[in-house]
């Protein structure tokens, strides 16, 4: 007859209560006994810290802050104004504003230098890049004829006489 | 003696008139449960004299700001659990101790204390806690020598119920760790 009962549908969880338990209260349940269990015994043996006062402290205390209280009044937290008029508000906006703006001048100028610079490198660089190989290479070695003939044959000869000794010119052949 | 409730003392030191009288009887209920939680942070007498009374003038300035909305004990624990951890804090800057341990300052102090009528146990129990860090220190404290619920030393140091079961949990284990190590069985 029991039997049959616990299987009809309606009997099925009729066991559930309804009641729940905070997730992991279980796992912390065991944690707690145990600490009371241990706690409790621990008080059996050390019931007090074991710290001390001097003889008639807490009278003294009381005394001492007493005496640096009274005379004093409880101070209320004052709120200051950081703004107290509007004039000031109004003038620091400002100064904010003109300080801002005088950023964003600056770097723009520096900004514009900048771009000239570099617009104008690249013109010298497409004006060489335009000029025929062979005009400069006869720039180049005209130069370089005019530096080699800037010391004639006689005034070489003359500093080599002048600076340097029969042994030494000896030596050097 | 009996205690006065906090809402009289609330009560008569929002009144001018009756300010001294409500303060005084606030010193009177509160001086020992702060004196004592201070002393078991800061370990030193002098010192715990010198934070003592600046949490009292703190609370003499700033009561009159004091919200209804938390009790009046745990507002006060607050303010002197602040004042202790930055001694501690200082203490260890002083000592180039990292913030999250302790400093070695305080065993010295604890063994050259003057003022500890411990014994040998006592001794023990106090060494195992200067083991600990800072803020597991703090939560075994305030459950095992004041007595505190969880939900109230939550409001006093701002960290969840959770949390401190589980800070709480861990420095059990090891005070029980280190007093089984020194042979003291319990």
């Amino acid at each position: 007859m029991e039997e049959n009962l616990e299987h009809r549908d309606w009997m099925k969880g009729i066991k559930e209560t309804g009641f729940t338990a905070p997730s992991n209260y279980f796992d912390e349940l065991n944690e707690s006994i145990r600490a009371r269990l241990v706690t409790e015994r621990l008080k059996a043996v050390v019931p007090a810290d074991g710290f001390a006062v001097p003889e008639g402290y807490f009278d003294q205390l009381n005394a001492t802050v007493l005496t640096k209280t009274s005379g004093k009044k409880a101070t209320e937290s004052k709120i200051v104004r950081l703004w107290r008029s509007n004039v000031l508000k109004y003038a620091s906006a400002a100064c904010f504003v003109i300080i801002a703006g005088l950023g964003v001048y600056f770097n723009n100028e520096q900004q514009l230098v900048v771009r000239q610079s570099v617009r104008a490198d690249l013109a010298a660089e497409q004006m060489l890049f335009d000029i025929d190989e062979d005009v400069i290479i006869e720039h180049i070695e005209a130069n370089y004829k005019e530096e080699k003939q800037s010391a004639s044959d006689a005034e070489l000869e003359n500093y080599i006489l002048n600076n340097y000794s029969q042994s030494d010119l000896t030596g050097i052949l | 003696m009996k205690q006065v409730e906090d809402a009289e003392i609330l009560k008569k030191f929002s009144d001018v008139k009756t300010r001294d009288e409500a303060f005084n009887l606030l010193l009177n209920k509160y001086q020992q449960k702060i004196y004592w939680h201070i002393r078991r942070l800061v370990i030193d007498h002098d010192d715990t004299d010198d934070l003592v009374q600046d949490v009292f003038i703190k609370v003499w300035k700033n009561l009159d700001n004091f919200r209804s909305d938390s009790q009046l004990y745990t507002w006060i624990y607050r303010i002197a659990t602040n004042e202790s951890i930055t001694f501690l804090n200082k203490q260890k800057q002083r000592n180039n101790t990292p913030l999250d341990e302790v400093s070695g300052e305080l065993e010295e102090t604890l063994v050259a204390s003057s003022h500890f009528d411990g014994d040998r146990i006592q001794m023990k129990l106090q060494k195992a806690l200067l083991t600990l860090p800072e803020k597991q220190r703090l939560i075994f404290n305030m459950k095992y020598f004041d007595d505190l619920k969880y939900e109230e030393i939550a409001e006093i140091t701002g960290t969840s119920v959770g949390a401190l079961k589980a800070s709480f949990h861990i420095a059990v284990k090891k005070i029980e760790t280190f007093m089984l190590n020194e042979d003291i069985t319990f």
